[in-house]
Parts: structure tokens; sequence; C-alpha cells
């Protein structure tokens, strides 16, 4: 049951082991509907993301119930957690969607969070990447942050300490970026906007928005790409991205900018980070005494969607290059991405300490 | 000019024009309710959209979105509930016509102006979008709190009577803003450790408490009609002269509305309130104004359809939402394979025509429905109050839910409406307290990044020295207007009740500046310089309220500075108002045992029984419809309604049990 793919060449790496799935033919879910709780708005990213997953589940899933999504948005997404681990039906008809922003929180050892993602069943993860670049006027010369570390300033969007936009703090510290500065109060949207103004220097996108918004402009030269988090896989080896194959990764900038390789305290933070950055970027769960015979069935719908010509087409259109992770591989990701060790918060805490923000993780 | 034929001819091609009005009459009829409209409309159409072709999809799309902003003008008009922050504004000028019983002529009139002010918004969009790139890219942080800066004192007009108790309204609104999460620093600030206060009290849910509460307990209060006994005037025509004599004013003020749309800082959400601010401040005759001039309605109505045009731009030119429902279009958009960018005014310009004249032609259709729909509805103004006010009560309950599907909001919709019965009552702004609410966090995040990015140079950037000009000449009209201008009327009961009131509001930045001390001064100097000038607004009126009154007592003469001038301004008396608004928190006990829907049947129909027992039957139909409704959503929208203590009883159906 542990299976990771690219969606773009999900196809050969199909139905390696949908043996193991132990007495199939008790799960049915035929005459039921399926609620999955996304703790987002509509339209968001996570609606349009599991919105897309919805007919297909309900093409593979035993029965071929009605898989519908209900919108509990508020609190950065705890609410919606919340009601769910409140919740928690555990006979496969209740999921829970989830994105950086819901693992996030419960890292960050926010006192409103009720749930705990540790301990319930993942589905699948739907992975992404993070890409930082800069404008031409700044640094002309792609993947170089010479330009950038000998700037007495050099300024970049932070939505909030307690967002996940608190991993930036982390990345420009260590990679010794000495005038690094954070704008505090930037959504994404507003950061990259005023990006395009010139008024921060470095801006980041996810894959999709890279592929969509960035690649156009790094052809015209408008724009610098710097580099991608990296791409880590199973055995802990990090790759770059099979898209972009010349962008390096924060890794590789790391021993570049560093002149060591990354290591010790500082490796284990970045698994931790690329866990909850990437890797769980989007997820879905199951309540936590889910029978086993109903996890199964859910993660092998998923591994058949993997495998399903018309999803694979469909999605390298409205998914992008996405990495899917489904089953128990999920597990151990999962939990290094909702508990953050004591040396990882440390990290995090000294990287905020370093830019004089008062926030810290608990 | 091929590019123009070749987008008409696609613009009136059968398919295209059939699902552009089949969105268009979806987006009304789901519209109707306050607090839904194109935006839920949207979110029930998503998910097909993608089998859709995509020029017809993208035709339903903007179908739906466009009448939102024209839908809405009928619930602000004839029964005072502004749905919408987009229809806030209209309720000002609107709700007193109809008390009048001028609701058709209002209808009329803002139907007109929302047509031309879309359609002239398009025009304006078709030239302007090919060069609007530069000029957005223009403002920054500097020019966006300028704009701010600029807005808030463009609202200065409407401080009411006396120019410190509005200026203190606002700085109440500011403070409020304060509360919830210090963006910058991450620190909560009082919101008590709830995860509501977090985010705040949305902005519609604020408005209807300001708004349409003190008005429900006024037509309670009444014991008749919203048009009570001036009866129905059929003052249809009439509408459209009113716009045709003020055709100027439509056309700044939807100039006005693409502008403020299209730029970054303020948002859409203000923007009927600037031209409202701005009719204020550059007609003629004004005295009549808000009590029922229909140039205030006409002036915001004129721009919330622009608006929605020029909040294209960014969505269309760089994929950034520039208003809340961009959002939901702009998934639309990528889902039928539109990709937002600088192409979109380059090789794929025909599309942005497209884009841009389907929403102007869904404003005409959707529009001149609503001009047909004005008479009938205008009725509406004469049913008997037990009838209405039950189900207004319902209506902004249910409203207030929907903003974000959060229960807590019916706390949040009784605490400002409250608040609204004891200012609209003794003579606080309740426009000013609403406006300083939603530019607070603003003006704190945009302070911070110009002085971060920037220091004080942003001073000498071209827009900022454009906008520093406007600033002064808007400030001096504001003074002019206000230092001139005589005493009015001061009454003479309850100036006690309304002193202890004004120090009662010392409780707002007394508790800030406590809730806040000791937190980081990026989070809190914020909240407390504007808690101490609060305070000392206060103070000042306080004491001015107790010269007057001393004045009053022995009989000499007021005084007539403009500052101290007008203290005392009364609408009605607090105390009857007060048990009216009991039956609002029956309601919400109700709902807390009963769950919302089976709330709304119970209290809809027992309070029509008890009040007029021959339309028990009557009552109880309204009530199932009401139901029904709710339900029907329930489905389409996959939502529960939040359960009562009676699902931990009884076992319940899952639209009823929500968490």
């Amino acid at each position: 049951m542990r299976k990771r793919s690219f969606l773009k060449t999900a196809a050969t790496v199909v139905a390696l082991s949908l043996s193991t799935a132990p007495a199939m033919a008790e799960v049915d879910f035929s005459g039921q509907t399926v609620t999955v709780i996304v703790p987002f708005g509509e339209g968001g990213g996570t609606s349009r993301i599991f919105g897309f997953f919805g007919p297909f589940l309900q093409k593979y899933l035993p029965g071929n119930p009605l898989v519908q999504m209900q919108n509990v948005p508020g609190g950065g997404s705890i609410k919606g957690a919340n009601q769910f681990h409140n919740t928690q039906t555990a006979d496969g008809t209740y999921l829970l969607a989830t994105s950086t922003s819901t693992v996030v929180n419960q890292a960050s050892r926010n006192p409103l969070v009720e749930y705990d993602l540790s301990a319930y069943q993942p589905v699948a993860l739907i992975g992404s990447e993070t890409h930082w670049f800069t404008s031409a006027s700044v640094s002309s010369t792609p993947y170089d942050f010479t330009p950038l570390v000998d700037r007495p300033l050099m300024l970049y969007a932070l939505n909030s300490p307690s967002s996940a936009d608190l991993f930036h703090v982390w990345v420009f510290d260590k990679l010794g970026i000495k005038g690094a500065k954070p704008i505090p109060g930037l959504s994404s949207s507003a950061g990259y906007q005023a990006f395009l103004r010139g008024e921060i220097q470095v801006s980041s996108h996810g894959t999709a928005n890279y592929l969509r918004q960035v690649a156009p402009e790094l052809e015209s030269g408008a724009f610098t790409d710097l580099m991608s988090f990296g791409l880590v896989r199973e055995d802990g080896s990090v790759d770059r991205m099979p898209y972009s194959p010349d962008t390096p990764t924060f890794p590789e900038q790391y021993e570049r900018i560093q002149g060591k390789t990354l290591e010790g305290a500082d490796l284990e933070a970045y698994l931790a980070i690329n866990a909850i950055w990437n890797q769980a970027s989007k997820a879905l769960f199951l309540p936590t005494d889910t029978p086993e015979d109903i996890v199964v069935a859910w993660r092998l719908a998923f591994e058949k969607i993997a495998a399903d010509p018309e999803f694979i087409a469909a999605a390298a259109e409205t998914l992008g290059p996405a990495e899917l992770i489904i089953g128990e591989a999920a597990g151990p990701i999962i939990k290094s991405a909702a508990t953050l060790s004591n040396a990882t918060v440390e990290q995090l805490n000294a990287a905020l300490k370093a830019n004089k923000l008062t926030f810290r993780i608990k | 000019m091929d590019l123009f034929l070749s987008v008409l001819i696609t613009l009136f091609a059968f398919d295209h024009f059939l699902f552009l009005i089949a969105g268009t009459l979806l987006g009304l009829t789901v519209g109707i309710l306050p607090g839904l409209g194109g935006t839920t409309a949207l979110a029930i159409l998503l998910p097909f959209v993608a089998t859709f072709e995509p020029t017809n999809a993208l035709a339903l799309m903007i179908g739906v979105l466009a009448p939102t902003t024209t839908s809405d003008t009928f619930p602000a008009v004839l029964i005072g509930i502004p749905g919408t922050a987009g229809s806030q504004a209209t309720v000002l000028d609107g709700y007193p016509m109809a008390k009048q019983g001028m609701a058709s002529r209002a209808l009329s009139a803002a139907f007109l102006s929302s047509l031309i002010g879309g359609v002239w918004g398009a025009v304006i969009l078709t030239f302007a979008i090919v060069f609007a790139k530069p000029i957005i890219l223009a403002v920054g942080f500097g020019e966006q709190f300028l704009l701010i800066a600029l807005a808030l004192i463009m609202v200065g007009a409407l401080t009411g009577a006396n120019v410190v108790k509005g200026l203190a309204s606002c700085t109440i609104g500011l403070v409020i803003g304060a509360i919830g999460l210090a963006q910058i620093t991450a620190d909560p600030r009082l919101t008590f450790g709830t995860l509501y206060l977090v985010e705040g009290v949305p902005l519609v849910v604020v408005g209807m408490g300001l708004f349409a509460i003190p008005e429900i307990v006024g037509l309670l209060r009444s014991k008749t009609s919203i048009a009570g006994d001036v009866g129905l005037k059929n003052q249809w025509a009439q509408g459209f002269r009113d716009v045709a004599n003020n055709w100027f004013l439509v056309f700044r003020c939807s100039t006005i509305g693409v502008m403020v749309g299209a730029l970054p800082g303020l948002g859409g959400t203000v923007v009927d309130w600037i031209a409202y601010s701005h009719m204020r401040q550059t007609e003629k005759n004004i005295e009549n104004v808000g009590k029922g001039d229909i140039r205030g309605v006409i002036a915001p109505e004129s721009a919330n359809n622009a608006k929605e045009g020029g909040a294209l731009i960014p969505t269309i030119l760089f994929g950034i939402p520039g208003s809340g429902n961009k959002v939901l279009l702009l998934g639309g958009f990528l889902l039928v394979g539109i990709e937002p960018g600088i192409e979109m005014v380059t090789t794929q310009i025909d599309m942005t025509y497209l884009i841009i004249w389907s929403l102007a032609l869904a404003n005409v259709v959707g529009a001149s429905i609503c001009i047909f729909l004005a008479r009938p509805m205008a009725r509406i103004t004469t049913v008997p109050y037990f009838i209405l006010a039950p189900i207004l009560i319902a209506l902004i309950f249910f409203a207030s839910y929907q903003v974000n599907r959060d229960w807590n909001n019916f706390g949040g919709l009784l605490v400002f409406g409250l608040l609204g019965v004891l200012m609209k009552t003794y003579g606080w702004s309740r426009p000013a307290l609403l406006i300083g609410f939603f530019l607070s966090s603003k003006i704190e995040l945009l302070s911070y990044q110009t002085a971060a990015v920037y220091g004080y140079s942003f001073l000498w950037r071209t827009g900022s020295l454009i906008l520093i000009g406007l600033t002064i000449v808007t400030l001096w009209f504001l003074v002019r207007q206000k230092i001139g201008g005589e005493q009015q009327t001061t009454r003479t009961d309850q100036q006690r009740s309304q002193i202890i009131l004004t120090l009662g509001f010392l409780i707002l930045p007394i508790a800030m500046i406590f809730g806040v001390y000791g937190l980081d001064a990026r989070a809190s100097f914020y909240p407390i310089a504007l808690s101490l000038i609060l305070a000392a607004m206060l103070i000042f009126v306080a004491a001015g309220q107790y010269v007057t009154r001393r004045a009053t007592i022995s009989k000499e003469p007021l005084p007539q500075n403009f500052m101290v001038r007008d203290m005392f301004t009364q609408d009605g008396n607090f105390g009857p108002q007060l048990r009216e608004f009991a039956n609002l928190l029956i309601f919400l006990v109700l709902i807390v045992v009963l769950g919302f829907p089976i709330a709304t049947l119970v209290f809809i129909t027992v309070f029509i029984a008890t009040r007029s027992p021959r339309h028990t039957l009557l009552g109880l139909g309204l009530a199932v419809g009401l139901v029904s409704i709710m339900w029907t959503l329930a489905s389409m929208l996959t939502l529960q309604y939040p359960a009562g203590w009676i699902s931990g009883v009884i076992d319940m159906p899952w639209w009823l049990s929500g968490y």
C-alpha cells in the first residue's frame, strides 16, 4: 500500500499492489452520501482540488456513493477541522480535507486547535512545491543569490508570523541573507502584487501559479528564477522538480551559500517544513477509529484514480504536476509535519527572534 | 473595428446570449433573499461549469454574478436590510423613501442608475484596460495608504449633526476594527480566547446590526406597515425623471465606481459610501439628504455596478481577485481555460472585451427585469408589521449566518443591533462607525508596510502628490461645510441618559488598553493610540453635553461653536425600543433550543398568531415556505444549519444538525 506517483507519469507506476486489499467485498457505500469537510470557503484552492477528485471518487469507491464537499470556513481552517475532530463519524462517509494552513495551526501549537492530524487515518496527500524568484532588475543571473546576499535590504511578504509564511523567515535565515526583512500583513496575492510593483524583491509561488504566472515571465526575462524547496523522496534524498530540472533546491543553495551540506538539526527542520509545505500541501483524512477495511477501500479508490487515464489527462490540466502519496507512506509524513520536534521548534523560534518578531511556538 | 464587430457577434450569438440571460435570471432569483446573491449562485454553479462549452460557461458565470449589486437594492430600499456591503449606503435614503410611500420611485431610479452605471463602466473599461497596467502598478503601499486616508476624510461628510460626535463614532469603529489577530505580530487583541473574534465580526453582519435592526425595531414600534398611513404612491415614472435630472451625478459616481473597483487598497466594499459622500459634498440643497432624498439612492447605485467592472481589471490582468466574488469567478475562469495575464489585453483582447461587455449586457438585462418588478415589489411596504417583522427578523438572522456560516454571527448581529438602536436614537453616526470598522485593519497594515518600504519618501511619489492634493481640497470643502450651518433643534428630554451613554462608550477604549497592554509595540501602539484619542473625544463630548444641559436648565443661550453645538440630537426614545428589541432575544433563545430552521417556523407562526389570530394560517404558510427555501439551499450548497439543544434529545435530519 505504499505508493507515490507523479500524476503526469502516473500511468507508469500503476496498480502494483492492489492485491493487498483484504476483504474488499465487505465495504459497500451504495446509496450512501460521503461528506468531505473542507475547512475553507467555496472557490478556494482546497475546494477546487477536492472538488476535482469528487466525481472520480464517486466512480471508484465501492458502491459509488454520492460525494459532497461541505465548506466550513473560519479561523484559518481551525473551525472546520475542530468540527471534524468532535464529530468523527467513523464509517467511511465523513472525511476532512486539509491544506498547509491546517497543518501549520497544529504544528505551531495554536491553543485554539482541538484536532490532531497525526491521530487520523491519512488517505492521500497531494503535494505542491514552493518556488522563489526575483525580478531581473534585482538579479539577472538565474539561480544566483549573490546580489540578494549583498543587498542591505531584501524585502519579502509575510502574511503573519503564525501562518505558513513563517517558514520563509527560517529559509532566508538559514541561507544567511542578512538584509532579508519580512513585510507582514501581505496575503500571497497582495505580496505578488507588491512584487510586481517592485516594492518587495523576492516573491514565491506554489507549483500551479509558478507554472501559470511565473514561467512566462522567466521565459521573457522579466523575472529571474532562484530556487525550489525540493522534492523529498521516500529514502530522504532531495530531488529537483521534474518539470523544472534546472532549478536548484534549497539544500543545494544552502550548500552554495554556506559552504557546507545541510545536516543535523537544520536537515531535520528542513524535512519537517517540507512535509508541511510541500508533501502535505493538501491532504485527506478519515477519522481515527475508522475500521481497517474501510481505510483500505478508500486508499484503493485513490490508487485506481491515479491509474485512470481520464484522470491523468484531466489532472495535468487542473492540478498540474502534483505529487500524490497514497496510504501508509503518508502516516510518517503527517506525523513529522503536525508534531514538530523540539529541535525544529527551537530553530523556527530562533529565526523569528533574529527577525525581531515576537511570535513564538510554545 | 473588426475586433468590436466580432465581439458583438459573439455577444449576441444565440447560445451566448441565452446562457447569459439564464445566468442573470438565476442570479436574480437567488439574490432576492438578503445575504444571498451571485456569489452563492456561482458557488452552486461552479461544479457544473466545467461540463459546459467554455464561452457558454463564461456567459453563465458572468450572468450569475452581474445582478447581485442590482437585486440587493430590493431589501435595502424596501425593508432597510443591507444584504451585501454594496447596498449599505442605499439604505440611508432609500428606506426613508419607502417609509414615505415612495418605494417604487426609489427603486426605479436605483435600477436605472445601476443600468447606466454598469454600461458607462464598461465603456470606460473598454478604453482604460489597455493602459491600466502601469497605472495599477503605480499604486504602491504609500498611495494605497493615502487613498484610504482620502476615503476616511470624504466620509467625514457623514458625521451627522455634531462633528466631534461623528469623529468619535468613526474612532469607535476604528477601535472595534482593531479587535482580532494583530497580523504583524500574530498577537490576539481582545479576543477573549475565542476563535470567532480572531477573525472578527464580518462587515455585512455589522452593517445589518447597525442599520437593519434599528429599522425592524422601529417597524415593531410603529405597529403599522413600512409605508404606514402614507400609503403607497405610484411614482414609478418619476424615478426615471429623477435619474435624467441627475445625469451628471450618475456619470460622476459611476466613474468613481470603476476607479475604486480597479485600484488596489480600498477594495470595492466602500465604493457606495464614497459615492454617497461625494454626492453630499458636491450637491446643493442637501438638507433632506439622509431623510429620503432620491440623490442618496442614485449616487451609490450608479457606483456599485460600475465597481464590478473595475474589479475585473486586476482579476483579468494579474489573476488577482479585485473583490470577494471575483475569487469564485477567477476559479471559474481557470476551469474554462482563461488564463489571466497581460495576454488578456494583447493577443486575447477579444476575450477580455467579451467578458466586459457580457457583464454590461447582463447588467442591462438584470436591471430591466428589476425595473419591471419595482412596482409589484413596492407593495411589500404596505404589508402589516405583524406579518413582515417576524419574517424580516428570520431573514436577517439567515443572512448573517450565511455570510460565513457561523452561528456566532447571531451574537454579533444582536450586539451591533443594540449599538445601532442606541446610536440612531441619540444621534451618533452609524455610517462613520461602519467605515472606521472596515478601514481600521487596512490603515494599520498599510501604515506599517509604507514605513517599512519607503519611510517618509513615499510622500514625494507622483501618485502621492496627486492624492495629497485631492485630500487637501476635500478637507477644505468639509471644514467649510461643517463650520457653516446653524444650530439645529436640541431636545431637552433624556439628556442625562445621553451623557451616561457617552461615558458608557468609554468602556471600549479602556478595555482595549487593558487588553493589549504589554503586547509588542507593533501590536499595541495602534489600538492604544486610537483608544486614547477616542477617550479624549468622548470626554470632550460628555463635557459639551454637560454644558449644553446646564444651559438648557437655566434657559441660557446654547453654545454656538460648531464643535459643541447640536450635542443632543434625538430620534425616538430608547426604552420602548428596548422592549421591541426583546423579540430578537426571544428568537435567539428559540434558536439555541430548537435550532435555526425550526426556531424560524415556530417564531414566525407564533408571532403572527398572537398579534393577529385570523392570520395564523397565513403565518404558518409563510414560515413553512421560508423553511422550505432553507431546506432547498441546504441540499444545493451542502450546508447544515446550527442545531439546537433539541438535537441532543431527538435525532434530527442531516441539514438540521449542524455543528
